[in-house]
């Protein structure tokens, strides 16, 4: 039995989660929750946790749980058991050493770095974003997000943005596949109106087919040994399909080749590949050799504009863009810093006695400067009745209000939306608040 | 003289210098990186600042001298860079690429630090030379040496990364480089446009000489010109038509320029020619 705290930071987020730093493959996958199982999470958390937001990001390197107001005094033990009781998987015990527990303000650092693929397998890779984004979609939808998550995903969304393009982080090929496509831009330019040959229609064969589509290359030919499996390749890239035995003649009208078979011999030979040569007048020809053992005879490297490259030549491009990304990772640090203090400000900002304070200030300070303003227009002996009219009339405003105002912490979400609102509706700027005052 | 022109003659070197420095700082910085993001915009800055006082220089000289100022090898000099430098800036902001300008300016800036050291009131015409044909001949082959100049340097650049890429050395100088293809293109269009305007200038000079009765065939200058456009003609001839392609038609582009520059240089040293400048 998970134990309760009723009078918890209301306004703290915590993070429990595992990912590929901290768990095996098979811990990882056993953990992955679908939207059926998200949303008995979020239920959980909410209901049992007392939790007034909540989101769970789940892909195949990590399940995250977010949670804001939560009410248990052991988070890490309390999504341990959530998970135990929705997937089966007992991680108590031994086990518990596969998931971290992030407090704020480490919990909202860590979900920027995620965001920005910092924490990654793949370092800087731009899935995430979307996953992300995907994560607060559907904790919409199971009604588990609200002002403050929402406000969390959008500051760490514009963080990643700003990671991707003010530092090369997300730049460069990180996979064999796409180091081709880089490399094939690098010799002929613009690709979308260049034609490419695919040989072979295996599974490396498709991944660098759709790294090219994603490219812009719409016209494709697939050559396979097997007439029916190239022909479901062939649908899924809109490709001619032909067999192994017509590459001699669809060659030439090739610019890029990827090769990608299981044949233990060449299927590309140098014979065909000079013929083509001549057909094409030497117009440049790109090989990209993504099989082991290697599909194209090496001795086309030796033509003239016969460009050739296998796995080993790829995987130096792959090699430096890591180590370029890695270079970048200090930027990112600096950027991360920068939306998680501007986060924090806001959402410290959301307390209520600051907000309720600052709120009766702005309009006693307007009172003020309005009174001192007009002060010349009336007579020394009507001065003090002024001033007890106007602070009479301020004061009438704001009680209503300032009761509302008080009460938010006792209403949830609404309540957080409605601090949110007083802020910036009155242009109450966290800032100029007292440090000193309590949260 | 002007009184500004001393000034502008001493200040363009430095302009130039310091673009050059910032092509430099841009060719450095990690490509896709943030490094040198705000830094790298003050090179193209500079190179435009010096295109623009590069004009205001031969303008304000123009107006003085009451002709444009090609009259000596110097200024020939300057106003080749000037082209150079124009040329690049059209193909930077066409195709974007910064990195290939640190190749390129340099000699802009040497052609212009020859030109301001020693070009010191150099400008006077010979007596037979017509101002109007001359000035539109020479005028027209400095455009043209200007476009083979850089078509030499995206020919070379080219000839690098064809074989880094063949080689497998895709490291510092392959990040850097615009695609293949596009130094490629660079090459033969900038070959085309020196080549349609230095046949204009060949025209020209050949209508002049006709006109005044020179006896072209006798000046080794203008029979060089004309092998070497021929040799230029026929690469880009040969590019379009006999698909000649990647290192073949760089070879025979450089082979014509090589020939172009022979014919320009050489001349001056070794032959007496009507061209000759003082």
């Amino acid at each position: 039995m998970i134990a309760v705290i009723p009078n918890a930071d209301a306004l703290d987020l915590f993070c429990v989660g595992l990912n590929h730093e901290t768990s095996p493959l098979e811990v990882r996958d056993a953990l992955v929750l679908n939207d059926e199982e998200v949303a008995l999470a979020i239920r959980a958390l909410r209901e049992r946790g007392g939790a007034s937001e909540a989101m769970v990001i789940s892909t195949c390197n990590r399940t995250e749980v977010y949670a804001r107001g939560a009410t248990v005094e052991n988070p890490h033990a309390f999504v341990a058991e959530i998970l135990r009781e929705i997937k089966g998987t007992d991680l108590t015990g031994r086990d518990a050493r596969f998931l971290y527990t992030y407090r704020e303000p480490d919990s909202v650092r860590h979900l920027f770095r995620v965001a920005c693929g910092l924490d990654s397998q793949v370092l800087g890779e731009p899935q995430i974003t979307g996953q992300v984004k995907d994560a607060l979609s559907l904790a919409g939808r199971l009604g588990g997000s609200g002002p403050v998550i929402e406000r969390l995903l959008d500051a760490a969304l514009r963080a990643s943005k700003r990671a991707r393009t003010e530092t090369g982080i997300g730049r460069g090929p990180i996979s064999s596949a796409y180091a081709g496509v880089s490399l094939a831009s690098k010799v002929l330019g613009g690709l979308a109106d260049k034609r490419v040959l695919v040989i072979g229609a295996g599974e490396m064969a498709g991944l660098a087919a759709r790294h090219f589509v994603d490219a812009g290359v719409t016209r494709f030919m697939v050559a396979n040994r097997s007439r029916e499996r190239g022909e479901a390749f062939g649908a899924t890239i809109s490709a001619r399909v032909v067999s192994l035995e017509a590459l001699p003649v669809v060659l030439p009208g090739a610019d890029i080749v990827v090769a990608a078979t299981s044949a233990p011999d060449c299927v590309v030979t140098d014979a065909t590949v000079r013929n083509a040569m001549k057909i094409r007048k030497n117009r440049p020809l790109l090989f990209l050799d993504l099989a082991v053992p290697r599909d194209v005879d090496p001795l086309v490297a030796r033509l003239p504009n016969v460009f050739l490259h296998d796995l080993d030549a790829l995987g130096v491009l792959v090699a430096q863009s890591l180590a370029q990304r890695r270079a970048e990772i200090p930027k990112v640090e600096a950027i991360i810093e920068v939306e998680v203090s501007r986060f924090l400000r806001w959402h410290r900002s959301l307390a209520v006695k600051p907000t309720v304070t600052a709120f009766r200030g702005h309009f006693e300070r307007i009172a003020r400067e309005e009174m001192a303003r007009h002060k010349g227009r009336f007579r020394e002996q009507d001065q003090a009745a002024l001033e007890a009219l106007v602070h009479g009339i301020v004061q009438k405003l704001l009680h209503h209000p300032t009761t509302r105002l008080t009460r938010a912490d006792q209403d949830g979400r609404d309540g957080i939306a409605r601090i949110d609102a007083v802020r910036d509706l009155f242009g109450i700027d966290p800032e100029e608040e007292d440090p000193n005052a309590n949260r | 003289m002007h009184p500004f022109t001393p000034l502008l003659t001493t200040f363009l070197p430095v302009l130039y210098a310091l673009s050059v420095a910032g092509y430099v700082r841009i060719y450095v910085a990690e490509p896709g990186t943030s490094e040198g993001s705000t830094s790298q915009r003050w090179g193209p800055m500079l190179l435009r600042a010096a295109v623009v006082v590069h004009i205001l220089y031969l303008t304000t000289r123009g107006f003085t001298e009451g002709h444009l100022p090609l009259a000596s090898v110097y200024d020939f000099l300057s106003a080749t860079g000037l082209a150079l430098a124009a040329a690049y800036l059209y193909v930077e902001t066409r195709g974007g690429i910064r990195t290939t300008g640190v190749f390129v300016l340099p000699f802009v800036f040497f052609l212009q630090v020859v030109s301001s050291a020693y070009g010191q009131g150099a400008g006077i015409l010979k007596p037979r030379i017509q101002p109007i044909w001359f000035e539109l001949h020479t005028l027209t082959a400095v455009l043209g040496y200007g476009a083979f100049t850089v078509s030499a340097i995206y020919g070379i650049l080219f000839l690098l990364l064809y074989h880094d890429i063949k080689a497998n050395r895709l490291s510092f100088f392959y990040r850097r480089m615009p695609p293949l293809e596009t130094l490629g293109r660079m090459n033969v269009s900038a070959a085309s446009a020196g080549l349609a305007l230095l046949g204009l200038a060949i025209c020209m000079g050949v209508g002049w000489a006709r006109l005044a009765g020179v006896h072209l065939l006798a000046d080794p200058k203008t029979w060089l010109t004309i092998a070497a456009w021929m040799v230029l003609a026929f690469s880009v001839l040969a590019y379009h038509r006999l698909g000649w392609r990647g290192p073949l038609a760089v070879y025979a582009l450089l082979a014509g320029f090589s020939t172009l520059i022979l014919s320009r240089f050489a001349v001056d040293l070794f032959f007496h020619s009507f061209h000759t400048f003082r």
